[in-house]
């Protein structure tokens, strides 16, 4: 299903030539191959410039002080070459005059650690010398590539402590908005969950935002009041952590190891390291051989669970971790039949979702409510 | 019935950031100052509470501190405002850039660390026990009882029943005549406005040190700005502010109850709530009660400053 609101013209017409494109290039694995581009030229380490747009602080504990942590090792990686950032990049026009300046300032690769849409696009296709990375992106260009990381493993194992840990079988979800990554994240973790409890259910509250730490924490409270019993969410911050903790329930959280929070709450997070890939990317645009990739960083290079909390049984954290184990053994939990909240059959039985259908999830499966 | 009890429970707890902030407002605006800088405050305040009890764990002194913070970027707001009579918009829009800015550059080295120490709640022997409304309404933290119970009342005493009271609502309505009557009116203005700035970044400590309890940047989030139009709802008066706070952590929480609990809404409308509910609160009364106009009308000289020789 395609929403009409996240469709522009361009969209439009990029789902047709991915249409095409998917019968030309067959999408093999998890990450796809580069585009018919021909390499950007060589940078001499002590020229290059790789500047970084952030969607938030980096002092957030959460997402982009995870992508500030990838910057540094850049830095230490290449010394000679220089990095810059900026925090707080507004969805806006101000987003490509950020983007722009980079490339005044002679930046040769440039990062967006969020989805700009537009705002970076344009800036791409005027400055075809400069390579860009878009988080979270849908639109490539020549010289823009998109990154993610393959979240839904991890938290379909948080699912399974979940489940595991819960007595109510309720589940509680903190979303910022109805999107592909809140949608893969609410189904793989009830799935993970209903592999031990069959009948839990999910019921999400959307937020409108994706930090807003008072309006989580009164989500968080609502969810309790209502019977929940674990809390997961897509935040950056920890407010409905510690309401988990205050409350004797207990919560699942995201980007960063944040158990300080909440101890007795903690079950564990979907933690994210952009670290290795970053310097690698950073080296093909020095080395002159970068070409814009859509990547999707798979589970243990770049996504994992945390260490589980203190407060996890030792057959929960084993059973969780088996299910891991099978998955990096190759194994997909996402396999049809799946349902959706209207009980369509989505997934036919016997089709295993591709990376890709997983990233553009945007339909809950029964047993999801609040999306 | 514990769903009602947890309602009315976070709406109280959520509601006591807007009502302290929206008490500060009220005592600017009645002596006739619009202090805009009522978010950069509340920034303020919450990294001074959290950079305190980070230091010694008393949330009591944290708040204390932050106040004392407040009262001084009060004075600074007061001192150009009253004294040398620049823009009040301006001024206050300038101290919100400032405060938040200055709030996150401080902030960063406390971000990321829960506050070690909070106010915890309190309750209240025998009343506590009452079933249903019991558990919502006397187990609260400290400062619950002091913006909801104390401070609206006194306030309410010193501003409607001591002659004090009437000298500094004259400073707010007709400053020239109230120069003639021998009040010192920018005395008045500057006292009452860093006052009010005290109570602002206070509620900065609130959140801080009782709601979220962390620092991160942000986490203001635009109650400044709700707080100054609550205000303007409530008709200039803290008791009326108080309620129209604990009205909006009430529809807030609805929000989020009303997700919680799958009503058939769709959750765009859950979280346009408490706006539409604002809007309604401001449109209703003047519809539906003309002879409420002038009682909830604003100070006349709101927002003027005043120059003795122009008068």
């Amino acid at each position: 299903m395609i929403k009409i609101r996240d469709l522009t013209r361009r969209g439009f017409l990029n789902i047709g030539a991915a249409a095409g494109a998917s019968l030309l290039l067959p999408k093999s694995g998890l990450i796809s191959p580069a585009r018919a581009a021909a390499p950007l030229p060589a940078v001499a380490e002590e020229d290059a410039v790789i500047a970084w747009g952030y969607v938030g602080p980096t002092a957030d504990e959460g997402w982009t002080y995870a992508h500030d942590l990838g910057r540094q090792a850049v830095a230490a990686a290449f010394p000679k070459a220089k990095t810059l950032f900026v925090e707080n990049v507004p969805y806006s026009a101000d987003a490509s005059r950020i983007f722009r300046q980079f490339a005044a300032e002679g930046a040769n690769m440039i990062i967006a650690n969020s989805n700009y849409g537009d705002f970076i696009y344009d800036v791409a296709k005027r400055t075809p010398d400069v390579a860009f990375y878009e988080c979270d992106g849908r639109n490539p260009l020549d010289n823009l590539g998109t990154y993610y990381v393959a979240h839904w493993y991890p938290s379909y194992i948080a699912g399974v402590a979940a489940g595991l840990m819960s007595k109510s079988g309720k589940l509680g979800y903190v979303a910022s908005f109805p999107v592909p990554s809140v949608y893969s994240g609410t189904n793989a973790f009830l799935m993970g969950a209903r592999t031990v409890k069959p009948d839990a259910t999910l019921q999400a509250i959307v937020i409108n935002s994706w930090f807003d730490p008072q309006a989580a924490a009164q989500a968080g409270t609502a969810l309790i009041d209502n019977g929940a019993d674990v809390l997961f969410g897509i935040m950056d911050e920890a407010a409905y952590l510690q309401v988990a903790e205050q409350r004797g329930a207990k919560a699942v959280m995201w980007n960063t190891d944040i158990r300080r929070y909440g101890p007795q709450a903690y079950i564990s997070s979907i933690v994210v390291d952009f670290s290795a890939w970053y310097v690698e990317q950073v080296r093909r645009r020095i080395a002159g051989e970068w070409t814009p990739t859509e990547d999707i960083l798979p589970i243990g290079k770049g996504v994992d669970r945390d260490a589980w909390g203190e407060t996890v049984p030792a057959e929960a954290a084993a059973q969780a971790d088996a299910i891991r184990d099978k998955i990096m053994g190759g194994w997909s939990p996402f396999e049809g039949e799946i349902k959706d909240a209207k009980g369509n059959v989505k997934v036919a039985a016997g089709h295993r979702m591709t990376e890709v259908e997983l990233y553009n999830w945007d339909w809950s499966i029964e047993g999801v409510t609040g999306l | 019935m514990d769903i009602i009890a947890g309602i009315i429970q976070t709406s109280i707890l959520a509601g006591g950031v807007l009502a302290l902030a929206a008490l500060g407002e009220v005592l600017a605006e009645r002596v006739g100052v619009v202090n805009l800088g009522v978010e950069g405050l509340m920034a303020l305040g919450a990294v001074t509470g959290i950079a305190t009890v980070v230091a010694t764990p008393n949330p009591m002194l944290g708040f204390a501190l932050a106040m004392v913070v407040g009262f001084f970027f009060g004075m600074v707001f007061a001192a150009t405002t009253v004294y040398l009579r620049a823009n009040q918009v301006l001024c206050g829009l300038a101290l919100t850039l400032m405060g938040t800015g200055m709030a996150a550059t401080i902030g960063r080295a406390y971000s990321g660390t829960p506050a070690p120490a909070t106010f915890p709640p309190i309750a209240i022997p025998y009343l506590s026990d009452i079933p249903l409304l019991g558990r919502a309404l006397f187990t609260q933290n400290i400062l619950v009882y002091l913006i909801y119970i104390i401070l609206p009342v006194a306030l309410h005493w010193l501003m409607f029943r001591t002659k004090h009271g009437l000298d500094m609502r004259a400073v707010g309505e007709n400053p020239a005549a109230a120069d003639a009557a021998g009040i010192p009116v920018q005395a008045m203005r500057f006292w009452y406005v860093s006052a009010g700035a005290a109570l602002a970044a206070g509620a900065g400590a609130y959140l801080t040190l009782a709601f979220v309890p962390s620092w991160s940047e942000g986490v203001v989030a635009g109650r400044g700005w709700i707080a100054v139009s609550l205000v303007i709802f409530a008709g200039y008066r803290p008791i009326n502010a108080v309620a129209a706070a604990l009205l909006f952590g009430l529809i807030t929480s609805l929000g989020f109850v009303g997700q919680a609990r799958n009503w058939p809404i769709p959750s765009p409308v859950l979280s346009m709530l408490p706006y539409l509910g604002t809007i309604a609160m401001i449109i209703v009364p003047v519809l539906a009660w003309q002879r409420m106009r002038r009682l909830m009308a604003a100070p006349a000289a709101l927002g003027e400053p005043y120059f003795r020789d122009v008068r």
